[in-house]
């Protein structure tokens, strides 16, 4: 398989420019990758000046936003795109990583590009990966391997940029500090457990059974992961000249009703106020859907969103997009 | 609309994956390349996936999809199989049954399931596994017309068909059916010399030239009867192959007078005289029924496919015979070429469509760089994400030039470079290549890079226009499927009559000097030549040429970019490693430069390095050179053990450890034993008195390793063996029976 990925000392990483590649899939299959000539997983080279008559949005996220388990055209970012009328997306979305790197990489890549909105999509998981200092990943091999992160920490001015340049190297997990090792992102708290709950389609039950909330970060306005992440966005929210956009992306816990979703719906609008930028949540239009329809916005265990979740999101994105593109400046 | 087929071959050796758009060769992949599995026979998962990537689309973009087989026929050879031999040909037909019923003839689903669809036609097509091999081998030759002949093991039924391709596609005319069969004949041969069937072919195909063909005559008497219209029928008493897995039995060891070498025994005479006999009756049945081939169907051209086409000096004889005027051979000659025939085959039945010459006169196989190549940018990503040291010069002169002086300084180096081969040769894009001028080369690339065998020659790659300055060849050879003689005028002169007197000794023979090339001259003075064109291969061609304005010979040594026992490398990780893990002293990957003494050696390499020689598969041993002595370890001359060969790792697991490194600045590689193996001095002294006396001793060793305290002695046993050796005691020079046994 190719490598998709290339390291950024700042970023940490980015994809690998003009890539092509397709990307075997949970369950057999597989997507198809294509990338622009600055690296990242978006159908338009990235150019300083609109052309004349068109309109442009840039697009920050993860893997969500960025389309794992789906091809480029079947993405939300690029439906709203054939939705909403002289509209072209720079989607900037890049797996693994959280607002912390994405601010990042609209620092080093989007401050010089022409833009009408800014949409910053906030899966809701994030808020662990912006409290990590260090992630797996899987090597060409398929084994796992682990690698510092650039993040940020709060300071009395606010957040405070650490681990720029990011080591290139692996970490040997084993050779950190304990204090460290709690930094590492295991991918939710308990990953395994979570798995097999997946594999065995009781994993709706048994966090009804338990109550167990996986983003508890998300409770109390002053939780300190919560507290990063926020800050983390008002200050990239406020840097930006323009109108923005933030809009938090659920997960199948809340489209599928296992868990509420009141905690993080609350602290993103309470943060949109904050700052005083636009704020969409896109779940109450998801749920309108049958439960039989958004158990397929999902692959499975692997929990992306597929086509149709894809599309429900743009149906939700892109009237709310049109609408501020079209207000009057 | 284009018209996109995909074309499969898997479930029996060497699986692989191609994709024809509109007649055109668009990718063709082996799965083992992604898998890093030799010959994997799995579904082509990855193959697949590489096919649609390089074709950028989607399954339901595909107007069909082909497997290479039809699984019922298959059944049905095995079953009538059955019933013919009775109660002798029950497991087989069993291993069969569970073989067909667990995997093949549920094909299609396992299509559906990987790729989720099966195209607009919504059905898998079935291509019969000889009308894939010679579509495989028709369309994309360079020929408007011409017969076409495929022989390997077996398909379905046919292992052997003749047949005619013209504009309307494909006839089979004739065929020969299972059990009699060209390529199960030398297979059981194959196994005989403890080689490994469906892989080690081609070894005895190199082996041959070193042999006497002694045993024709009774090939002739008893397993074959060729017939004058280039029929034949084996004679099936002598095979074990169909009432069980292996390929001979008892008669036929008894006819041969031996057993079947055991794999980790050293090559005899034996083997060099029984290998030599088949391929002289392989190449008498090949240009017979070449004859009837151009009898029936009264064509100038012959193209071939199956895996027997890969015996390049069958084909080279078949040349030279000139029963045609000329040849074309399908690269990926074995089964994995069968996706890409059935693609092409339903390519043709769709609307006609061949892929179109890339030149006029050339053919459409596009060089057979068919597979995955790597981007600027995704190598520089490879680097930087490692942080590896290297080079970058974009400039194509100055970096051949570079590449050019390192090889001609006798250094050894990996190149990779544009689209990965389709086909069991490298041929440029991913290759190990050395100066032919040195006379280490081949000892130096065999045991220190691909640790293997040293009687293996390697291949000549030569600029096409220098091609006939060098070697007897009046013709292209783009794919290194024909052997041609190396010049009258640069052959050396030797003396035939001495290799008798030589004894099991080899090595003097294998080392000798034969013509100005000699690490690409094979014992009969004969090369496997590829020729290397500007317009196919434009990287690997300036490499030639810069090579050739600083030696005066446009001419490297070319080998498979892998080593023993694993597959040819895909990506530019695969290539580091196997960088890494060799003697390599230089990797090119595109643009960039690597050299060895910049990089830091990792652990994981070094322990990969160990179980290697540790898990000696089936390849015969590998000589130590004459007259080399021991080197002493941590001091003591009497743990060291200098040998081009083999430590086991049970052995090692039962003295409780093992040492194991590279001496840098020999020409062969040394294994040292680690000094856990001592305790055994009782043992020693007791037995031992000479060196024939431990030889004997290493063989009851080997022959009774559930022995745990023989198992104890070894390393002791090898210690004394080369301090006899060192001290010139007793008899002299130690068999090298013992250099072989580690």
């Amino acid at each position: 398989m190719r490598q998709q990925f290339q390291y950024h000392p700042r970023v940490g990483y980015h994809f690998v420019p003009g890539l092509k590649a397709r990307i075997p899939r949970e369950g057999g299959g597989g997507y198809l990758v294509a990338t622009n000539a600055q690296g990242f997983r978006c159908e338009h080279d990235f150019t300083p000046t609109r052309a004349a008559g068109s309109r442009r949005i840039l697009l920050f996220g993860d893997s969500f936003t960025a389309g794992d388990g789906v091809a480029n055209a079947q993405r939300y970012g690029d439906i709203v795109e054939t939705m909403v009328e002289d509209l072209e997306v720079y989607n900037f979305g890049i797996p693994g990583t959280g607002p912390d790197q994405h601010w990042l990489a609209y620092q080093t890549f989007a401050t010089a590009l022409d833009s009408d909105l800014l949409v910053i999509a906030v899966l809701v998981e994030n808020v662990r990966r912006v409290a990590a200092r260090f992630r797996y990943y899987k090597d060409d091999l398929g084994r796992r391997v682990c690698y510092a992160k650039p993040y940020f920490l709060l300071g009395p001015e606010g957040p405070e940029l650490h681990n720029v340049p990011a080591p290139r190297e692996p970490i040997d997990e084993a050779s950190l500090p304990l204090e460290d090792r709690d930094a590492i992102d295991r991918v939710g708290r308990f990953p395994r457990l979570n798995q097999l709950l997946m594999k065995t389609g009781t994993v709706g039950l048994a966090h009804r059974i338990t109550g167990h909330s996986s983003y508890p970060q998300y409770d109390h306005p002053d939780d300190p992961d919560w507290r990063l992440m926020s800050r983390v966005l008002a200050e990239w929210i406020r840097s930006h000249p323009g109108p923005v956009l933030m809009t938090p992306l659920p997960l199948y816990y809340h489209i599928e009703e296992i868990q509420d979703p009141a905690p993080y719906q609350a602290r993103f609008r309470e943060l949109a106020e904050e700052v005083g930028c636009h704020f969409h949540d896109p779940l109450p239009d998801l749920l309108t859907h049958s439960m039989d329809e958004r158990k397929r916005f999902r692959f499975g265990v692997d929990v992306h969103y597929t086509p149709k979740g894809h599309s429900a999101l743009a149906s939700s994105l892109a009237p709310v997009v049109r609408n501020l593109l079209d207000a009057p400046a | 609309m284009s018209y996109q087929v995909l074309g499969i071959s898997a479930f029996y050796h060497d699986s692989a994956a191609a994709l024809v758009r509109d007649g055109e060769i668009v990718a063709a992949a082996q799965e083992e390349r992604f898998t890093r599995k030799k010959h994997d026979p799995a579904f082509p998962e990855r193959a697949v996936n590489y096919c649609l990537e390089e074709g950028f689309i989607d399954p339901s973009d595909l107007d069909a999809v082909v497997f290479y087989d039809r699984p019922l026929l298959t059944y049905d050879r095995a079953l009538k199989n059955a019933l013919q031999m009775g109660d002798a040909g029950r497991d087989q037909f069993l291993r069969s049954t569970r073989s067909l019923l667990g995997q093949k003839v549920h094909v299609e689903d396992i299509v559906r399931r990987c790729l989720g669809s099966l195209g607009r036609a919504n059905e898998l097509l079935l291509c019969e596994h000889h009308v894939a091999h010679a579509a495989s081998a028709f369309f994309p030759s360079p020929f408007e017309e011409s017969a076409i002949l495929t022989i390997d093991g077996v398909g379905e039924w046919a292992a052997l068909t003749v047949g005619r391709g013209d504009a309307s596609g494909i006839e089979i005319l004739r065929e020969i059916d299972y059990p009699h069969s060209l390529g199960l004949l030398y297979s059981a041969a194959t196994h005989h010399c403890g080689f490994k069937v469906n892989s080690g072919e081609y070894k005895l195909m190199g082996l041959a030239p070193y042999g006497e063909p002694r045993f024709v005559q009774e090939i002739r008497e008893n397993l074959i009867d060729l017939k004058d219209d280039g029929s034949f029928r084996l004679n099936t008493d002598y095979f074990g192959f169909l009432t069980g897995d292996a390929m001979t039995n008892t008669r036929f060891e008894e006819l041969f007078g031996t057993r079947r070498r055991p794999p980790h025994e050293p090559i005899s005479r034996h083997q060099m005289d029984v290998a030599a006999s088949f391929q002289v009756v392989i190449e008498e049945a090949v240009l017979a029924v070449a004859r009837f081939a151009k009898a029936e169907t009264g064509s100038r051209h012959l193209v071939l496919a199956g895996g027997v086409a890969l015996n390049c000096v069958a084909n080279g004889r078949l040349l030279r015979a000139g029963v045609f005027a000329d040849l074309w051979i399908q690269p990926a000659a074995g089964d994995a070429g069968g996706a890409l025939g059935a693609a092409l085959q339903a390519s043709h039945i769709n609307d006609g469509a061949r892929p179109r010459p890339a030149r006029p006169g050339g053919d459409g196989q596009l060089g057979s760089y068919l597979g995955p190549a790597f981007s600027d940018r995704e190598i520089r990503a490879f680097l930087d994400r490692r942080a590896l040291p290297f080079e970058h010069i974009p400039e194509l002169d100055e970096r051949s030039e570079r590449i050019a002086r390192t090889l001609a300084e006798g250094k050894v180096v990996g190149f990779f470079s544009g689209r990965m081969e389709f086909g069991p040769r490298a041929l440029g894009a991913r290759s190990i290549l050395g100066d032919p001028r040195r006379a280490d080369t081949q000892s130096k690339m065999n045991l220190q890079i691909k640790f293997r065998e040293s009687f293996r020659p390697f291949a000549p790659s030569v600029l096409e226009e220098e091609a006939g300055d060098h070697f007897e060849l009046d013709r292209a050879s783009p794919y290194m499927l024909l052997v041609a003689d190396v010049r009258k005028e640069h052959r050396l002169p030797r003396d035939r009559s001495k290799w008798r007197s030589e004894g099991e000794d080899m090595m003097p023979i294998i080392n000798e000097i034969r013509s100005h090339l000699p690490a690409i001259t094979h014992v009969d003075f004969s090369a496997r030549v590829q020729t290397v064109r500007g317009d196919t291969n434009p990287a690997f061609h300036r490499l030639l040429e810069a090579f050739g304005e600083q030696t005066g010979v446009g001419v490297v040594v070319n080998t498979s970019f892998n080593v023993r026992g694993e597959p040819i490398v895909c990506t530019p990780a695969d290539a580091f490693r196997c960088f890494m893990r060799t003697e390599i002293d230089l990797l090119v990957l595109e643009d960039y430069l690597l050299w060895k003494d910049a990089q830091s050696p990792s652990d994981e390499d070094e322990a990969w390095k160990a179980r290697l020689i540790a898990d000696d598969e089936g390849e015969s041993a590998v000589r130590a050179p004459s007259g080399s002595g021991p080197v002493p370890v941590f001091g003591d001359p009497a743990i060291a053990v200098e040998a081009g060969r083999i430590w086991r790792e049970e052995l090692a697991g039962a003295v409780g450890g093992r040492y194991f490194a590279a001496r840098p600045d020999a020409g062969l590689p040394t294994y040292y034993l680690s000094r856990e193996g001592a305790g055994v001095e009782g043992l020693r002294t007791a037995r031992l008195g000479s060196a024939n006396a431990i030889e004997e001793a290493l063989l009851e060793l080997w022959s009774d390793a559930r022995d745990e305290g023989l198992r104890a002695a070894a390393p002791a046993l090898a210690a004394l063996a080369m301090r006899l050796k060192s001290l010139d005691t007793q008899d002299g020079e130690l068999p090298e029976f013992v250099y072989t046994l580690f």
